[in-house]
């Protein structure tokens, strides 16, 4: 037995005293005390990875991780037999000697719960039994005893992030599955949810992303190559911490607090630990631990396309010499092999430090703040305000003193600036959303399978965080519709002379004060006929109803409307698009649809940039005043006696541009007294919300205004035709027209839809 | 105001009120008295802007710094004869429970604000049984003072009457 070289030596010693500390310090009567000795194993682990350490002492690592679930007395009291071992069998390696014997108040050691480390030997561990598991589920209490809400918060809200940075990563992964910088990135984020988890004492999550940590550690270093069973297994358990994280928040929010439960987390524990376990891991060592010197006889294969280490690679790519070194491939089982190896790495003693330093990164630091989003809304609304009370100062100052209306200019100069800034600061990139359609689109192709690419673009485009939450529902409907509609299976892509794989694309990009999302596929495409049969036998349109093409397609936004023959368990429950509409028309945005039968459909979302604040057409009914979104005006103008018509008596109709629309008077509608009585002195604002236009009759114009829009209350909710209100120039409140309604009024029933 | 809330008890009106300190306003003549605790502050009467659709006793909202609060005129409520404005003429914001839990803004405009007093318990009667003649659904008690009695109302209770749940929007407008 080659002795550790120094380095390697002196880690395991420093690491060894720092164990002896906790030890000493650990209050075994707290759950979750073990924290700071589940982060310092894994050290020691990687540490003896890198040293080529003796099968036996790795296996005691790896027997005294395993312990890290059992409860804190027991933990305890084990680790301080097993320390004193370790000091033994370490200064016996040292010396090259014998290993002292196992210390018989143990359970015998086992290599279940470790990665297989690459040099270590460790045909000699496997074979050993593992402790029994628990049942597939267990119940979980969420909060644990003692816990902080703010902590509570900080950690759902970082591990919400760290989610999406797993998932994302795990999704080229499944690609590339020896991208070094993913597996990094993947390894690191699980890293940071276990010591965080560690630090808020969640014993459960602790464990669960220290098995994880570990297959992808082994990943990382190149002893087993992730196939599709350990992706998934890597994305189930990534789903455990997020229903995890789900439940912490909503009893954060005081809902059901102390409910417990029940976590697939045994389930998930064991699949790692079958996988890290199973043949491929057993033959690893094959691998030399990074930085070492090529180990002549163990390759029996014709390596490929990797610089420094010649590893032995039974697949046929390997991407980047960069992440060549770091990595290498599985080696099915070879037993001549594996013997040679279990030598032959320890004769190469690598003179560069063993990875642990690279193993363990610093969180890295964004440079960034985060603030809660009240403290945000309200600094958005004082500046909102200040510009406004610096518009009334402009007002009533205008006397002719020449310095005061420069001081004035600017003020009015930092007042914008200001405003802009706190805007700025409620934007996100829209990242976040289409980050979760990489997982969607993979499930919906898995399930059906399809072969379905997504391509992103403009992922960086920013607009108000609470926009983007009204927009990710929506989205997820559309995208999964075309993933599971609109692409067709290979075969039938192939025969109609498409490639095999389909394509969706999604993209976000700002245009004129807007922000535009599209999604769109080279699908199936729709057909208008068969929309239109399909409306008509719905009852939507009746038979002899008179659409052209984009009349037709819009179609599919009515509710009731799905033209999916068999309801999947994907989408097509009819309740799909009509939600779709309903969503963005909410948050003041509106969806379009194009579509080439058979070549492809493409949905456009125009949205605001942002929902605190609006442009909107003031105008002006009897004295009063109101505010009119303009994304739902189309123009506005005034009307000649031969534009107007009346039937009926009572209904008046405006022509324009030959079609001729309904008249709604304002005044009248709203009750206001004294509005202007003779259409031809007052404006007709023509509204429109979707296909359906209304024309409204004001008294005149005042002016375009942006607005910061505030709730009416809820003394107001669902009793009245305003959107919100806003605090116009001079100081009063502006009512803001609710369009929506006012247009379809009487045309549609507006029952709400089940979704 | 015909329609009673579910929210609201029937018969009896709120709770009875408790001992401590209660601001007096005057409604038409007549004295009327909150605790001063649900009281935030007192403005003069600014523009209020009118909402559609709202029974008649909401005047409409108001402009508070920024925030945009319901103005109630109480005399319409209680049925009382309203007289034009007048320079005492004011609006007392309160705050009372939001349905989603927490507080939120609730004006009331009075004919003129008078005094804060302290009401011990001895101070306070229940409200009287006028067999229905009167609507004692938001009185919580009389309070005797040196000229005449004061009638303790409970805003809580005023304003659950004005719930998003009192009755459904007129129209087919809501969404």
């Amino acid at each position: 037995m080659p002795p550790p070289p120094e380095p390697a030596s002196d880690a395991v010693r420093s690491l060894l005293r720092r164990i002896g500390l906790e030890l000493a310090f650990l209050d075994a009567t707290a759950p979750g005390a073990a924290g700071t000795l589940a982060e310092l194993l894994p050290s020691l682990d990687e540490t003896f990875a890198g040293a080529s350490a003796p099968a036996d002492l790795v296996a005691a690592v790896a027997t005294a991780r395993s312990w890290l679930a059992l409860p804190s007395a027991d933990f305890a009291s084990r680790l301080g037999q097993w320390h004193p071992w370790m000091e033994e069998a370490v200064t016996a390696w040292e010396r090259s000697g014998v290993l002292p014997d196992w210390p018989a108040g143990l359970p015998p050691l086992s290599a279940q719960t470790s990665p297989p480390p690459p040099a270590a030997g460790s045909p000699v561990t496997t074979g050993r039994t593992a402790p029994a598991r628990d049942l597939p589920t267990q119940d979980v209490t969420v909060l644990p005893a003692g816990w902080e809400p703010e902590l509570m918060r900080l950690f759902c809200a970082e591990a919400a992030e760290l989610l999406q940075d797993i998932e994302q990563g795990v999704l080229v992964l499944e690609t590339a599955p020896t991208d070094a910088e993913t597996l990094a990135t993947v390894f690191r984020a699980f890293h940071t949810l276990k010591g965080n988890a560690a630090v808020m004492k969640l014993v459960v999550l602790q464990r669960l992303t220290h098995e994880l940590e570990s297959l992808l550690d082994a990943a990382r270093r190149g002893s087993r190559v992730l196939d599709r069973d350990a992706i998934d297994a890597v994305l189930s358990g990534a789903d455990i911490v997020a229903q995890y994280v789900a439940e912490a928040n909503s009893q954060l929010d005081g809902r059901e607090t102390g409910r417990t439960i029940p976590l697939a987390l045994p389930a998930v524990i064991d699949r790692v630990h079958a996988i890290l376990s199973s043949p491929a891991a057993a033959a690893a060592p094959l691998a030399p631990p990074p930085g070492t010197v090529p180990l002549p006889a163990t390759t029996p294969r014709a390596s490929v396309a990797v610089l420094p280490p010649p590893a032995s690679s039974p697949t046929p790519v390997n991407t980047g010499p960069d992440s060549g070194s770091r990595l290498s491939p599985p080696e099915p089982s070879a037993p001549a092999a594996s013997a040679q190896a279990a030598a032959a790495p320890a004769a190469s003693v690598p003179a560069a430090p063993g990875p642990a330093a690279p193993a363990r990164p610093a969180a890295v630091s964004t440079g960034s703040v985060r603030v809660d989003t009240t403290r945000l809304d309200g600094l958005l609304d004082l500046v909102g305000e200040l510009v406004i009370a610096q518009s009334m100062v402009v007002q009533a100052a205008s006397s002719g003193d020449e310095h005061l209306t420069r001081s004035l200019a600017q003020l009015r100069g930092i007042t914008t600036d200001l405003q802009r800034t706190a805007m700025a600061m409620r934007m996100v990139p829209i990242r976040g959303a289409f980050q979760k359609m990489g997982r969607l689109v993979r499930d919906v192709a898995v399930q059906l399978g399809k072969e379905i690419r997504l391509i992103v673009e403009g992922e960086e485009t920013e607009l108000d965080r609470t926009v983007i939450e009204e927009i990710s529902d929506p989205l997820v409907h559309m995208v999964r519709n075309a993933a599971d509609h609109a692409i067709e299976p290979p075969d039938v892509r192939e025969a109609a002379g498409k490639p095999r794989t389909g394509t969706i694309i999604l993209r976000a990009f700002h245009q004129g004060g807007f922000v535009i999302v599209q999604v769109s596929d080279d699908g199936r495409g729709l057909d208008p006929a068969r929309i239109r049969a399909k409306a008509v036998e719905r009852g939507i349109v009746p038979a002899d109803a008179v659409l052209d093409t984009r009349d037709t397609l819009e179609l599919i936004f009515a509710p009731g409307f799905s033209t999916a023959e068999q309801i999947s368990d994907l989408s097509g429950r009819g309740v799909g698009l009509d939600v779709v509409q309903r969503n963005v028309e909410r948050i003041r945005g509106k969806v379009e649809v194009e579509s080439v039968p058979g070549a492809g459909t493409m949905f456009t979302i125009f949205m605001p940039l942002t929902l605190a604040i609006i442009e909107g057409l003031v105008v002006s009914v009897g004295g009063q005043r109101f505010v009119i979104p303009t994304l739902a005006v189309r123009e506005s103008f005034r009307p000649k006696a031969e534009a107007l018509a009346t039937v009926h008596g009572r209904g008046e109709l405006v022509a324009v541009r030959g079609q001729r629309l309904p008249m709604m008077r304002l005044g009248q509608h709203l009750g206001i007294e004294g509005a202007q009585a003779d259409p031809t002195r007052g404006i007709v604002v023509v509204l429109e919300a979707g296909n359906d236009r209304r024309c409204i009759l004001v008294d005149e114009l005042v002016g375009k205004q942006e607005v910061v829009i505030k709730p009416l209350g809820e003394m107001f909710t669902g009793r009245t035709p305003f959107a919100g209100a806003a605090i116009l120039g001079d100081g009063r409140v502006g009512l803001i027209l609710d369009t929506i309604p006012l247009v379809r009024l009487g045309r549609r029933p507006h029952t709400e839809t089940a979704a | 105001m015909t329609a009673i809330a579910p929210t609201i008890p029937p018969a009896h009106g709120p709770a009875s009120a408790q001992p401590g300190k209660y601001l007096t306003f005057v409604l038409s003549g007549q004295v009327y008295g909150v605790p001063v605790l649900a009281v935030r502050e007192i403005i003069r009467l600014c523009p209020i802007t009118p909402v559609a659709n709202m029974p008649p006793h909401v005047r409409g909202v108001i402009n508070l710094r920024g925030r945009v609060i319901p103005v109630v005129d109480l005399r319409v409520q209680f049925g009382l004869v309203v007289g034009p404005d007048h320079d005492r003429t004011c609006i007392v914001v309160a705050q009372v429970a939001a349905t989603a839990g927490g507080v939120r803004p609730y004006a009331v405009v009075v004919d003129g604000v008078e005094e804060v007093v302290t009401l011990a318990a001895a101070d306070i009667a229940p409200p009287p049984d006028f067999g229905g003649a009167v609507d004692t659904r938001f009185i919580t008690g009389l309070a005797r003072r040196d000229v005449g009695v004061s009638t303790l109302i409970d805003l809580e209770a005023v304003a659950a009457a004005d719930g998003p749940s009192e009755k459904p929007a007129p129209s087919s407008l809501s969404p």
